[in-house]
């Protein structure tokens, strides 16, 4: 996969310049965010994420991994620097599936297309078809208090594709959820990234996951939150959390990521 | 390893989502899961549920009745101080028989529902502007949780001033006991809203309005209804004090007239005729219209216990 440095490459015909060279998908420059008088807690973050990448953003709690993923969704405000989404606004799933409790997953995902300015008609097959994306189809009828956790966090899956945005933020989705479901998800998560080219932007403390799920993994060290580096995976296929690739490069991650722990030591 | 599981093992590593069959078996997967992980339901019939919420009360209502019959038997004391359940009942069938009973529940009853609804009508935009306004909040805050604490009766003095003895006084008065309590539930329903829910109307780009009629409201459902329950309770309290202090006038003949008519006869079983069926029309409309709605608004929700199913 590119590199940021490999989108700087030169561009020979003029013409289609434009075309050549695709827009990030985000692009941030010089964030920093503090709140009131308190500590930075994002300092001088610079990315740029290509269309279609599949990115993980790793760091232990308090780096302010959710805080910067917060910013590109435009809940909070950056103190410095600027954020740009291409194609306009992200889409959001977060650690709790957060499903309207009154409305059946169904209605939940037609909400979201009501929303988008869907009209009636279409929204019911629309919905339908997203949940039948995340193997739900026959639960369009159940309650979110009827779903299991992991059936829940597809149902909130189907619900972020319904805005149908190029961007997909995902803050820890699947923390809360028993090993084998996750793992499940994981092959589900890839599988709905390949088949709809979302661009994913996916926050997690769980150094396995984002070696198993990652195109692209950031490493954050804790206070300020900065990007201190980086790995980018050769796309092989799919990877299996078992498997050795996964294993050596989680190991490597985990190194970098406590030498990270132990500088808040003192 | 085993060597029983070197024959999984060697069957070539196909991850799902690279092929029709991988995700062909990805949704095997997840529908053993998700059947795994389903929570069973046993739900009881509509018959079954009703007799187990009527038979206790009718047996305890039975038994009460017998002690209070055994006590009157054993300890014989003066009728006029305590009467026996038969007493009560006679007094309920004549006050039935010379129409004052039937002119009191229904006058009550028309008054305490049509205050009631007054008060839906005040109360819900007060509690709404309250839960969504910080600096209305904080004014006016303080001084509807004090009057939610204000026995209402304590108006009926100042309302027969202004308002004389007429039906002004007691909805006057019903309106002091039920609007507080009405905006108050609707205020901690919405304060009550998991933030995560008002984070999600906004990430699916939901307008003001929106995000007020199609996540706020639904989401303070729960709260503004218990705070509905408890606002009819408080109009029926306050219009059964106000009925038994302003009497006369253009104010009409209610059940709590008809308690205070029996006490100045010093009929007891009267009045404690009266109190039983004010006490039985405050469990009928509980039962016939809050508790069903309740029932379904919660059960929709996963919010009712699996034993009151």
């Amino acid at each position: 996969m590119s590199t940021p440095v490999a989108t700087a490459a030169p561009v020979s015909t003029t013409g289609l310049a434009a075309s050549v060279v695709e827009p990030a998908a985000i692009s941030i420059d010089a964030l920093g965010k503090r709140y009131g008088a308190g500590p930075l807690v994002l300092d001088d973050i610079n990315l740029r994420i290509e269309p279609g990448q599949f990115v993980c953003l790793l760091g232990a709690s308090g780096c302010g991994k959710s805080t910067l993923l917060n910013i590109i969704a435009g809940l909070e405000k950056p103190t410095e620097g600027s954020v740009t989404v291409a194609s306009g606004k992200a889409a959001v799933m977060f650690q709790d599936a957060a499903l309207f409790p009154w409305l059946t997953a169904g209605r939940n995902v037609e909400l979201a297309l009501k929303l988008r300015g869907m009209p009636r008609a279409a929204r019911r097959p629309a919905a339908l078809e997203l949940l039948d994306l995340v193997n739900l189809a026959d639960a369009a009828d159940k309650r979110p208090h009827e779903l299991s956790g992991g059936m829940r966090q597809r149902v909130a899956l189907a619900r972020s594709l319904a805005q149908d945005r190029k961007v997909l933020l995902m803050d820890e989705p699947f923390a809360a959820l028993d090993a084998i479901t996750r793992d499940l998800l994981h092959e589900e998560l890839e599988r709905v990234w390949k088949q709809t080219g979302r661009t994913i932007v996916f926050v997690t403390h769980n150094v396995r996951e984002a070696a198993r799920l990652g195109q692209r993994i950031l490493l954050m060290s804790s206070r300020p939150g900065r990007v201190v580096n980086e790995w980018t995976i050769a796309d092989t296929g799919s990877r299996r959390i078992e498997s050795n690739e996964v294993a050596r490069l989680g190991d490597e991650i985990t190194d970098q990521l406590r030498q990270e722990i132990r500088r808040n030591a003192a | 390893m085993p060597p029983e599981t070197s024959t999984t093992s060697t069957r070539p590593a196909e991850p799902a989502g690279s092929g029709a069959a991988g995700h062909d078996e990805l949704r095997r997967l997840e529908a053993g899961l998700d059947s795994l992980q389903a929570v069973p339901e046993t739900p009881r019939g509509a018959v079954r549920r009703t007799l187990d919420g009527v038979v206790p009360p009718i047996l305890l209502l039975i038994g009460l009745v017998a002690a209070w019959q055994l006590y009157i038997v054993i300890a014989r004391p003066r009728p006029d101080l305590i009467p026996g359940p038969f007493d009560v009942f006679g007094a309920l069938v004549s006050a039935w028989s010379s129409d004052r009973l039937q002119i009191a529940v229904l006058t009550s009853l028309e008054r305490g529902g049509a205050g009631f609804l007054i008060a839906v009508a005040i109360g819900t935009p007060i509690g709404l502007l309250l839960a969504e306004c910080r600096p209305v909040r904080r004014a006016l805050g303080p001084l509807l949780s004090g009057l939610q604490v204000l026995p209402s009766v304590a108006w009926v003095p100042a309302a027969i001033i202004w308002f004389g003895l007429t039906d002004a006084t007691v909805y006057f008065v019903v309106l002091m006991g039920a609007v507080p309590s009405i905006a108050n539930g609707l205020v901690s329903g919405v304060d009550q809203i998991p933030p995560q829910l008002r984070r999600v109307g906004t990430v699916l780009g939901a307008s003001r309005l929106q995000m007020a009629t199609l996540v706020v409201l639904p989401a303070a459902l729960p709260g503004y209804f218990s705070g509905l329950k408890q606002g009819w309770a408080f109009a029926w309290r306050s219009l059964m004090a106000a009925e038994i202090i302003a009497m006369g006038g253009t104010i009409g003949f209610g059940l709590g007239s008809l308690l205070q008519q029996s006490r100045e006869l010093a009929d007891l079983s009267g009045v404690l005729a009266t109190i039983l069926v004010i006490l039985f029309v405050g469990i009928l409309v509980e039962l016939v219209i809050f508790a069903p709605i309740e029932r379904r608004l919660l059960r929709r929700r996963g919010l009712m216990a699996a034993g009151l199913r």
